[in-house]
């Protein structure tokens, strides 16, 4: 029984196989592009470019249009099953935000796709861009990197959705539930083969960060109340129901007694 | 005594050697495994590593975690004379209440919680987090909480490729920040009745129920 408020982040980062090796020092440039149920290990690449190169580090490509599954598109840290709310559990999706700025993501509830162009299809972009929810907050465009104006200067800043969605996504006990990166731009951070893969800095690294609030156990139920009422599921309101339900248990017994009961004889 | 903000850092700072596994051993943590910010075995913990138990006369609400921010280890700094200034941990923090995480994946399981870029510290200037804890996190008494991170950038290997000669001890390379609100005695008391009525624990609410009481003594 709780209410918690929970994140995800995803990152295109792969696992060199140094790492399954002891000691890691060998020759061994091969790595996994993706890494279940944790992220991946890392740390500065040995001699790059000599030939006595070890490889830790190592960004995983996104290709023009690749569509990237955060849970288990086979890319950076994946689950190993989608992501599906128990029957006790409900999920309050308020947070979402994808870097770099060239890159859409999209909810998908179900068959649903939460975001949709105009004409009701599910949005062509792939739903909400990294320039209205970038992430970090604040972080520097790609035209500012290339310039090498990351340093000094201010990037994007989340102003549209300070808040999260609003109203937020509710993800009901039993559903399914996924989200999707997509990359509208140029192949994401350098093509196959590049070098600058293995020395790639914070800018090269695509990511996508979602919030949301987990509500399991008895305030599940508190939480369906809630919505069969009518009122936004929110932390307030969960609490506030439940003060509600404590304050009738309180008074329960203490009202008048009907006057036939209080009249009547005493028995003994 | 009464209500007090609390706040918790935990820090790993170099150890004016060149990090490298045959220079400096036991002073950085290990990569991929979570480590106590209260009786761990690296960084400036307390000095006699005490386990982060809730006197039976208090109570805690943890409001506030966050971590250094950063992904890649090539987001490094060095100086002209190669001490190493900079460095990105890769850090992820997680809340362990008794034996449960408090983080847990899509998949039901567990995680190893928020990352620095979600909840950084220290906070720059341009640096508005995404994740706030909320609802804060009650501590009861009896309980015993523990904040754990993982580092997920080993600085030990970065170090063998000799991109620096020296990690000086000014240089922080991961951090960890806490802020909760701590009741004690009669305060605590009130918190937990304030919570056994499902009403929300906090300064105002505790301050408030105060005021009624004694308000009801004084009418009396």
């Amino acid at each position: 029984m709780s209410i918690r408020r929970q994140c995800y982040e995803w990152r295109n980062v792969g696992e060199s196989k140094n790492f399954l090796i002891t000691p890691p020092l060998v020759i061994n440039n091969q790595a996994n592009d993706v890494i279940l149920n944790r992220y991946p290990i890392s740390a500065v690449n040995y001699k790059v470019g000599e030939a006595s190169e070890k490889q830790f580090w190592r960004v995983v490509p996104i290709q023009p249009n690749q569509v990237v599954d955060i849970f288990n598109g086979d890319i950076g840290n994946n689950l190993d099953i989608p992501g599906q709310l128990k029957a006790y559990q409900f999920i309050v999706l308020d947070g979402i935000a994808v870097y770099p700025e060239t890159f859409n993501a999209q909810i998908i509830v179900n068959t649903t796709r939460y975001f949709q162009d105009p004409d009701r299809v599910p949005s062509r972009m792939g739903g909400i861009s990294g320039n209205a929810v970038p992430y970090p907050n604040g972080t520097p465009t790609l035209r500012q990197v290339a310039l090498g104006l990351n340093g000094g200067i201010g990037g994007i800043i989340n102003y549209d959705f300070t808040d999260g969605l609003n109203p937020p996504v509710i993800i009901k006990p039993g559903d399914r539930w996924a989200v999707e990166v997509t990359n509208n731009g140029e192949v994401f951070p350098y093509p196959e083969g590049s070098v600058a893969l293995k020395t790639a800095t914070d800018v090269g690294v695509a990511r996508c960060f979602i919030k949301y609030l987990l509500i399991d156990g008895a305030d599940c139920i508190v939480a369906q109340r809630l919505i069969d009422a009518g009122w936004p599921l929110t932390v307030e309101n969960l609490w506030r129901y439940k003060q509600d339900i404590i304050k009738t248990h309180l008074y329960a017994g203490m009202a008048e007694l009907p006057e036939e009961i209080a009249n009547a004889k005493r028995k003994v | 005594m009464g209500i007090r903000k609390q706040l918790y850092t935990w820090e790993l700072h170099g150890d004016n050697t060149s990090g490298k596994v045959g220079d400096s051993t036991g002073h950085y943590p290990t990569v991929g495994v979570e480590h106590s910010i209260l009786y761990g075995e690296f960084g400036y913990v307390q000095p006699a590593r005490q386990t982060g138990l809730v006197r039976e006369d208090e109570f805690i609400v943890l409001e506030k975690i966050a971590s250094t921010p950063g992904i890649s280890p090539y987001e490094f700094s060095v100086d002209a004379v190669g001490n190493l200034t900079r460095w990105t941990p890769n850090i992820f923090v997680n809340i362990i209440i008794d034996t449960t995480n408090y983080y847990q994946d899509p998949q039901n399981v567990w995680s190893s919680g928020v990352s620095g870029f979600a909840s950084p510290y220290p906070r720059n200037v341009q640096d508005e987090p995404y994740y706030s804890l909320w609802p804060p996190v009650y501590v009861l008494p009896d309980q015993t909480v523990d904040v754990r991170y993982t580092i997920f950038n080993d600085i030990q290997l970065s170090a063998e490729n000799e991109a620096w000669n020296n990690i000086p001890q000014a240089t922080m390379l991961a951090g960890v920040f806490v802020e909760y609100t701590l009741f004690n005695g009669t305060d605590a008391m009130i918190a937990r009745k304030l919570m056994n009525l499902g009403i929300p624990v906090n300064v105002g609410t505790v301050e408030n129920y105060r005021r009624l009481l004694l308000k009801s003594r004084i009418g009396n």
